[in-house]
């Protein structure tokens, strides 16, 4: 907020308006990160106390944590390949959560989506690579969106809510890996349930050496269309009226529960996506815990962005270091990586709580105006009841 | 004959987590506090409570001290979203990464990485003399555990404190329409307070419970979906204790199913069998969802302040 006030001091009056806009930015973009900071400090000082407390040199821990992921080219490598699953996730969460829906199916909708991926790439294992890996990448986000399309179908159909119907399918989706994977196309020698390699030809190419695989581009793609989508489609104005205010946008003529239904199926598109990247990128055949902590990671990085899709590539980044660097904390310093997820999650409460702060201080700074507490998610998620209950 | 009974005895066992998780998920509601983080709470109770049980050398204790951090879960999601009106499901949401997290933690702290996993002592049956003599009744109700007892009796408390009693009727007001409670004098804060931190502790003892009568140990994944199973048991009991125990029995049955199935080899894929209790579950919402009544205010914060109605 000082930031604010100096420029427009200046005496200089041809240049003040330009120089209070540049002020104003700079206040605007130090309150929107202000959160951020206060957040992250805190949720490292706990963590620092909990480490001490463990026994261990926090400062030891902290270094490993924020440096590994820059230390090494294998390091940087390491990062981005798994920021390509957290940002997908994030997206998957983040889009329904736009309409006020909540898609926390998304281990289920990546699990498909790399079943779907795994079947193309066995079965047609013989085409060359400019046929097959499209395809094989079509057949995830077909997998994903079909996926979640159950979930969207009951909701719309049956107004059964959303949250339990994409975790119960979370479930059912272990079992279709499990099947799949020691039944239909078992590699034997594995010693757990995994399936054969998928052909040369479903191979994403990769670049560099240590080898980076260019799903990273990829997503890349992904954040910039979806982002403009949001914005400047008529699809995106809609999902986005649903998700502030789901009663006026129907009153304007929206179909909401169509808009809703859309905004699930997306979501479940691009986790399918994530899991046919993580094949073709990573794996090369479909294996039991492909889906690692994904979905924990991408509700959290949607929940950190506040919803924000630009935002959610950049959380991504942040939390793949995080997650790269944990697991080097306890090698070098012992400690337990997983800390990590305490950590993620107290950023998301001192996030919130921070929130709540800068909102009494605006309003102790300018007096009578009342106090709105920054929404995390869209209005329609705290005050609409159908949010919670079924009686959208 | 003594192939139902077994079944039926197994049930009963495997509905106490359902029927805890679901009646402090409700509990909660009724006050308006929509709890998501379930799944969390049973994890963290089930590793407080085996490592207390393992250290103090007391199941009972272990217990307590699952509910006792499972209040202190609640306390926190009660306290941010009633003072400072903080979005319940992204909370719920918060409080589940950190119980999954401190659950493991605690648990890597503890124990360590270790070959083979100490073991806790499993709840022994307390046999209740004569009723256990009851052909069929006697071994599936009367020859159970203390834990399952006090689910069944505890379901029967809360039904009477909710539906009988006046500050039973006050708490389901404040999930209701908490202005014409508060405008009646009844403290609208302090009940929701209480509600969650008393849902959040009962979440924590059914998470305590799996190690005490399954696997001896803690092991991350305990809950195995229990948690979210839980809110879905919640709507299909539309939200009174009666019908929670009711559906607990539907739950608990589909999971013992799945696992003799599994055992016994009925010669369809037992990954098939293994999705019947959550593909059972989606169908059986289909229907529940038409009669749930769910409280009126729930997932809501409460502003007094706010001139809106309702």
């Amino acid at each position: 907020m000082t930031a604010a006030r100096t420029p427009a001091k200046t005496p200089v009056l041809a240049a003040a308006p330009d120089d209070r806009h540049a002020g104003r930015v700079a206040a605007s973009v130090l309150s929107a990160v202000l959160p951020y900071l206060v957040a992250v400090v805190a949720a490292f000082v706990v963590a620092g106390v909990i480490i001490a407390a463990l026994g261990h040199d926090p400062f030891v821990a902290f270094r490993s944590v924020l440096t590994t992921s820059f230390a090494t080219p294998f390091g940087v490598v390491e990062t981005f390949t798994k920021w390509v699953p957290l940002t997908l996730m994030a997206l998957a969460f983040a889009i329904p959560l736009g309409a006020g829906r909540f898609n926390i199916g998304g281990e289920g909708q990546l699990i498909l989506g790399a079943t779907a991926a795994t079947a193309v790439g066995i079965t047609l294992s013989d085409l060359p690579m400019p046929l097959l890996l499209p395809l094989v990448l079509i057949a995830g986000i077909i997998g994903g969106g079909v996926w979640a399309g159950i979930a969207a179908a009951l909701m719309a159909r049956f107004r059964i809510n959303e949250i339990l119907s994409t975790v119960l399918l979370n479930f059912v989706s272990f079992q279709v890996l499990d099947y799949i994977a020691s039944e239909v196309w078992p590699d034997v020698g594995a010693g757990f349930p995994a399936t054969v390699k998928v052909g040369d030809g479903a191979m994403l190419p990769t670049v560099g050496k240590p080898a980076l695989h260019i799903g990273v581009f990829l997503t890349a793609a992904v954040v910039v269309v979806v982002a403009m989508l949001m914005r400047r489609s008529v699809p995106g104005f809609e999902l986005r009226a649903v998700g502030i205010n789901e009663r006026a946008a129907k009153v304007h003529g929206i179909r909401t529960s169509r808009v809703a239904v859309g905004a699930v199926v997306v979501g479940g598109m691009v986790a399918g996506l994530s899991g046919a990247i993580e094949v073709t990128g990573v794996h090369g055949n479909l294996l039991e815990g492909i889906q690692s902590n994904y979905l924990l990671l991408g509700i959290i990085i949607g929940l950190i962005a506040r919803g924000s899709l630009a935002l959610v590539p950049f959380v991504a980044f942040g939390i793949s270091i995080l997650e790269i660097g944990a697991s080097a904390m306890q090698r070098s310093a012992q400690v337990p990586a997983e800390l990590v997820l305490i950590v993620e999650g107290l950023i998301l409460l001192f996030l919130l709580l921070s929130d709540v702060l800068a909102a009494r201080l605006r309003t102790f700074r300018s007096g009578s105006r009342t106090a709105t507490t920054p929404p995390v998610a869209p209005a329609s998620v705290s005050t609409e009841p159908a949010a919670a209950g079924g009686r959208r | 004959m003594t192939e139902v009974t077994n079944f039926l005895a197994l049930m009963v066992t495997a509905m106490v987590p359902y029927i805890f998780a679901a009646q402090g998920t409700m509990l909660s509601g009724r006050a308006g506090i929509f709890n998501v983080s379930q799944e969390g709470m049973l994890t963290i109770g089930a590793a407080v409570g085996f490592l207390v049980s393992l250290k103090v050398g007391s199941n009972g204790v272990g217990l307590i001290a699952a509910a006792l951090v499972g209040a202190l879960f609640g306390l926190v999601l009660a306290v941010v979203t009633t003072y400072l009106r903080l979005d319940q499901f992204v909370v719920g949401l918060a409080l589940f990464f950190l119980a999954l997290g401190a659950a493991s933690l605690l648990y890597r702290v503890v124990i360590g990485v270790t070959m083979s996993p100490p073991l806790i002592p499993l709840l022994s049956k307390w046999r209740i003399p004569l009723l256990a003599d009851i052909p069929v009744l006697g071994p599936v109700l009367f020859n159970q555990d203390p834990m399952v007892y006090l689910a069944l009796l505890g379901s029967v408390a809360l039904w009477w404190f909710l539906f009988r009693t006046d500050a039973g009727m006050r708490l389901r007001s404040v999930g209701e329409n908490p202005k014409a409670a508060d405008s009646l004098g009844i403290n609208v804060a302090a009940t929701r307070i209480w509600a969650a931190v008393a849902g959040s502790a009962l979440m924590a003892v059914a998470g305590a419970y799996l190690p005490m009568i399954y696997t001896g140990t803690y092991t991350d994944g305990i809950a195995a979906g229990r948690g979210w199973l839980a809110i879905a048991l919640t709507f299909f009991g539309g939200w009174r204790p009666q019908f929670i125990v009711a559906g607990a029995a539907f739950f608990a049955g589909m999971e013992v199913l799945a696992l003799r199935a599994q055992v016994a080899g009925i010669g369809i894929p037992h990954q098939f069998v293994a999705m019947l209790p959550y593909v059972a579950t989606l169908l059986v919402m289909v229907f529940a969802f038409r009669w749930a009544r769910v409280p009126a205010y729930l997932g809501r914060n409460y502003d007094r302040e706010s001139r809106l109605v309702g």
